[in-house]
Order: structure tokens, then C-alpha cells, then sequence
């Protein structure tokens, strides 16, 4: 199979060409109803801070469904097997959960705000925004990549069209309906996106697995799976997927602006709810995607050029009938949009507010200037998308250095919002430093015999304390955190010296949040700073002028 | 892990997307509804 030049036709022109006018035309249609001739600038970015939970939760749920979190699950699935999807999905979707408790402090500090990278600006000043901002910036463009290339590769693979016609398809279908309401188009079409997906996946897991032979495969294609690809508690799919994916929990959701940007429009008292239920739905929609993977193992499949990624459209073309592969085609097609059109949201709402908006001042900023500035932003962000979509550029080595920025970046950023002594120095420094650790330890540039080994193995079980104690601290507060911090610390040091290093992606990762921590603490803790968070929402709030409600007079425009 | 939990295992996760599903869908109708009757925009 060429995924390029599209000899695996299975689906007619016609039918392909009519699911994309239904599909981009029909999320189009949406965007319609609610655009208005003159849009708001804070609208544009956030809806005005006041959505529902069935709107805020669906769009958290469709951002966070992506088909490459799909395709991964799978590969996942058929690679480490029965504890595969486990050790993605579950992981995946805790990165929703724990965030949300930082996400009410969050919100409580800064209400009005639109990234978190213009909190930062607030709090330490321009060297620690450009960095939140950077990193923001670089994993929104890879996942609008991602997105493209997945977009671009189904069509290719179920169509006579060309990879480069996919694409070109799915960044001008996406373009289209999020281009003149941003953020307000996003999370309203998210909500047909979700259903779509979420509708889908109910009929097709099933459908394929009862295909595939139901629960007699699981007799007839046991021989199929090793020891540890039968056994739920594989050491082998924990270490090897389960564990960085423990330890890039908090980073991911710091680091993504697409959930800063939910948090900030939600209404505050259903932050919860809405976090909760995306949790759930993640999770099982991206565990049961990689069921597909086990059952492709347990019936001896083989993924058609050896590329794992082209399991699920495999197991999707050889058990789904075509009304059902349709059904497949808008599934996959709602999962890269919604999350493709969330990047261009993200995109462009750091461009109107940490780009424009910082630099000429929340006071002088021209909300019309504002609204230019994001949706230019969102026409050269899907170039850039199709740039190097169409370049097959390897993306992938960019997103292990932006998700170790975002390791690095998590306790720097999260005790901004609590520790009044972190200073725009320890941020920065400690930041850097991490960066600096991290990439000879996860790129493998210094051996790690001998005592380096030993010294990675130490500041990695650091690394641990770290992760457990930062995800304590959200939920239970910084006396429990620190129990649990230090009792793992001492509970897995005896397993782990000696052999940690061994992990390079694992261990990466630890040096990031441990050499982070550290340095952060060392240089605030004799801080003579005593940071007023009450400060920051005078500072961060509302670009547009204020409507202000009175009970019998209609609307009257004040300026702020 | 014997067939009839393997078969749960498989299975489960489409009923709880399901019911995830149901629960996002009943609070947006809510809330359309609401924002309907008060005249205003839903985002």
C-alpha cells in the first residue's frame, strides 16, 4: 500500500468528495449561526469566559481526541498487547484530570485571562512568557501538522486523491469554518465533532471485534501474543509506554495551550465537571480505539508495510461494510479537525494577546487591530501546517524537545500560581538548566556507563518525588504532596538506581522536572520577592470595551 | 485473564463512551434550550 499516491482506492472520487462537502459544509453552516458582522476580540479568543459544561466538555473531549492519539493507541495495543491501550488512554486522559485542580487556581488568579503565557507576563515579566509562549507556539503547529498528514493520508488511502489534494482539503475545510469566529466557531463545532466521533466508536469497536471473531479469537489467537503481551501487568508495556507517559502527564497539559484556552472559557464553577467528563471520555474512546490494536494482534494481522499507523484504516477496510467505512472516514475526519481547528484557536490567540496585546498594552490595544492579527495568524499557521506537511518533515524529534520544554517548564509554572518567592530569574534559570540536562540524557549524546549512569539514575528518582508530588499537591495540598513525594523518592530508589538510565525517554524526562524543581526552589527559597496575586487580574482581562447591563436600560458600550 | 473478561474488557469501553456521549448531549440540549428561551447565544 502507497499512502501517496492513493492505489488502495476503496471508497469512489464521488463519495469521498460528497463526505468532505457534508462534513466541511455542514461544520461551516454551524459556524454561521453564530458569527456575527463585527466580532468580539475576547470572544474571539475565549467566548467571553461564560460557556456551559455541555459545550466546554465536548470541546475539551474533541480537542483532546486527535487521530494520531488513535493511531497510537493501536500501535500500542498491538505492540505491548492486552495492557497496551492501558498504558496510552489512561494516562492520556489523567493528563485532563490533573490539570483541573491547577486550572481553578489558575482561573481564581487570573479570571479574565486568555493564555496562560500572558499570566506569565503578569507574574515574572517577558523572558518566561516567551518561553510558555514558544513552547505553546511549536506544539500547536506540530499537532496542526500532525493533523494535516493524518487528514492527507486517509484520504489518500481511501480515495483516488493524492496525498497533497487531502490536505490541501482538510487545512482549506478547517480554515474555512474557524477563520472569521476562532475560538467561538471552534467549540461549537466541536460538539458536532464529538458526537460524530463518540457516535462512531460506540458502533464500530464492536462491529469490528465480532467480525474479527468475537470471543473465540481470544482462544483461537492466543498463540499469537508473547508472555508479556498476555499478561495485564506487563513490566515490559509499563516501562516502556506506561511510565513516560506517567511523567509527561503534567506537562502536556501546562504546556498545551488548547486546554488553557478551555479552562479560560468555561464558566468557573463547571471547571470540574467539564474536566472530569473529558477525562472519561478520553480515556475510553482512545482505550477502546486500541482494542483494534489487540484484537489485531490475537488474528495474526500484520500491519501493511510494517507501519503500525496503518493499522486502524487496515482493520477498518478488511471488517466494516461501506456505509460503515463512511462512517469511519467522518470519525477520523472529526477527530484531526477538531483538534486541528483548537491549534488554530490556540495559535491565534497568542499572537493577539502575548504577541499584540502585551506589546502595546492591554490599554492600547485596538480590539479591530486584535481580530487582524488572529485570523492572519490562523491563514499563516495553516501554511505553515501545509509547509511542512507537504515537506514530510520529521516532526517527531521537534516534539520530544518541545514536550521536554513543557517538563521542564511544569514546576516553574505551577508554583508561580502558589509560591510568592519564585522570581522571573529562578523561572528562567531553572528552565534552561532543565533543558540543558535533558537533552544529552533523552538523545543519548554521553555514554551512561560508570558514574553518569549513577548520577542520572539519582537525579531521576528526584524526578519521580517530583511528578507524584506535584500531582498530589493539586488534589490533597502541599503536607500530603510532600509525603507522597518523598516516600516514592524512597520507595523506588532501590529498584531504580542502577537501571533507570537505561530508559532514555523515561529518564529524559525525570532530569527535566527533577533539575527544574530543584533549581527553581534553591534559587526562590531565599527570595526576598513577595509576589501580590491579586495584582494579576488588574493586569490580564478584557480587551474589548465593556457592555454593561442595566435592568431597564438596553446595553450601553463603556470603555474599560 | 480468561475469554468472558477479555470479552468485557474489549467491549466496556464503548459503553462508557457511550455514556459519556448521553451526558454531554443532554447538557448542551439543556443549555441551547436555556440560551434560547433567553434569548442569547449559546458561545
Amino acid at each position: 500500500m502507497d499512502l501517496e499516491t492513493g492505489d488502495y482506492q476503496l471508497l469512489a472520487g464521488s463519495v469521498v468528495l460528497g463526505l468532505l462537502v457534508l462534513f466541511y459544509g455542514g461544520t461551516f453552516v454551524m459556524s454561521l449561526f453564530i458569527g456575527k458582522k463585527k466580532e468580539n476580540a475576547d470572544g474571539y479568543m475565549t467566548a467571553g469566559n461564560k460557556i456551559g459544561f455541555g459545550v466546554s466538555a465536548a470541546s475539551m473531549t474533541a480537542t483532546w481526541i486527535w487521530a494520531s492519539s488513535m493511531y497510537a493507541s493501536a500501535t500500542s495495543g498491538y505492540t505491548y498487547g492486552i495492557s497496551g491501550p492501558i498504558h496510552y488512554g489512561l494516562w492520556g486522559a489523567l493528563m485532563i484530570l490533573f490539570i483541573y485542580p491547577f486550572g481553578r487556581r489558575i482561573r481564581a488568579v487570573a479570571p479574565k485571562a486568555h493564555t496562560l503565557a500572558e499570566v506569565m507576563y503578569a507574574r515574572h515579566g517577558r523572558s518566561s512568557q516567551l518561553m510558555l509562549a514558544g513552547s505553546n507556539i511549536l506544539g500547536s503547529v506540530i499537532s496542526l501538522t500532525s493533523n494535516f498528514i493524518a487528514g492527507g493520508a486517509l484520504i489518500a488511502l481511501l480515495s483516488p486523491f493524492s496525498f497533497r489534494q487531502g490536505i490541501i482539503a482538510v487545512a482549506a475545510g478547517i480554515l474555512l469554518y474557524t477563520l472569521w469566529s476562532g475560538f467561538r466557531a471552534s467549540v461549537l463545532t466541536d460538539f458536532a465533532q464529538v458526537v460524530a466521533m463518540l457516535g462512531a466508536v460506540v458502533i464500530i469497536i464492536p462491529v469490528v471485534f465480532f467480525a474479527a471473531g468475537g470471543p473465540g479469537l481470544f482462544e483461537t489467537g492466543a498463540s499469537n501474543l508473547s508472555a508479556q503481551q498476555s499478561n495485564f501487568f506487563s513490566s515490559d508495556a509499563f516501562m516502556n509506554q506506561g511510565a513516560p507517559y506517567i511523567a509527561a502527564v503534567l506537562a502536556y497539559a501546562i504546556g498545551n495551550q488548547t486546554i488553557a484556552q478551555r479552562l479560560f472559557a468555561v464558566r468557573e464553577d463547571l471547571i470540574k465537571p467539564t474536566f472530569i467528563t473529558a477525562t472519561i471520555g478520553y480515556g475510553a474512546t482512545i482505550i477502546g480505539f486500541g482494542m483494534l490494536g489487540v484484537i489485531a494482534l490475537y488474528a495474526g494481522i500484520t500491519p501493511i508495510d510494517g507501519d503500525t499507523n496503518n493499522l486502524i484504516p487496515q482493520m477498518a477496510v478488511t471488517y466494516l461494510g461501506p456505509v460503515l467505512l463512511c462512517v469511519f472516514f467522518i470519525m477520523i475526519l472529526g477527530s484531526l479537525s477538531s483538534t486541528a481547528d483548537s491549534d488554530l484557536a490556540a495559535l491565534s490567540s497568542i499572537a493577539m494577546a502575548d504577541i499584540y496585546g502585551q506589546s502595546v498594552g492591554k490599554k492600547n490595544a485596538n480590539p479591530k487591530t486584535m481580530l487582524l492579527v488572529g485570523r492572519i495568524t490562523m491563514i499563516l499557521a495553516t501554511a505553515a501546517g501545509l509547509f511542512f506537511a507537504t515537506g514530510q518533515m520529521n516532526i517527531l524529534d521537534l516534539l520530544v524537545f518541545v514536550g521536554a520544554l513543557w517538563g521542564a517548564l511544569v514546576f516553574p509554572v505551577i508554583a508561580s500560581f502558589y509560591w510568592k518567592k519564585v522570581t522571573n530569574m529562578a523561572f528562567t534559570v531553572s528552565t534552561l538548566a532543565a533543558l540543558a540536562l535533558f537533552l544529552p540524557v533523552r538523545f543519548e549524546w554521553i555514554s551512561m556507563s560508570g558514574a553518569t549512569g549513577y548520577i542520572v539514575d539519582i537525579i531521576s528518582i528526584v524526578g519521580v518525588g517530583v511528578v507524584l508530588g506535584l500531582m498530589s499537591f493539586g488534589f490533597f495540598g502541599l503536607k500530603i504532596a510532600r509525603i507522597i513525594g518523598i516516600a516514592a523518592v524512597v520507595i523506588v530508589a532501590p529498584f531504580a538506581f542502577g537501571t533507570l538510565h537505561e530508559y532514555a525517554v523515561l529518564s529524559g524526562s525525570l532530569v527535566a522536572y527533577s533539575v527544574s524543581t530543584v533549581v527553581c526552589y534553591l534559587m526562590s527559597v531565599r527570595s526576598k520577592q513577595d509576589f501580590d496575586f491579586s495584582t494579576i487580574k488588574d493586569r490580564v482581562g478584557d480587551f474589548d470595551p465593556v457592555e454593561t447591563v442595566t435592568s431597564d436600560v438596553d446595553p450601553v458600550v463603556t470603555s474599560k | 485473564m480468561d475469554i468472558f473478561w477479555l470479552t468485557v474488557y474489549v467491549l466496556i469501553w464503548p459503553v462508557v463512551v457511550g455514556g459519556t456521549l448521553f451526558v454531554i448531549v443532554r447538557a448542551f440540549y439543556r443549555e441551547w434550550r436555556q440560551a434560547r428561551a433567553e434569548g442569547r447565544g449559546m458561545v
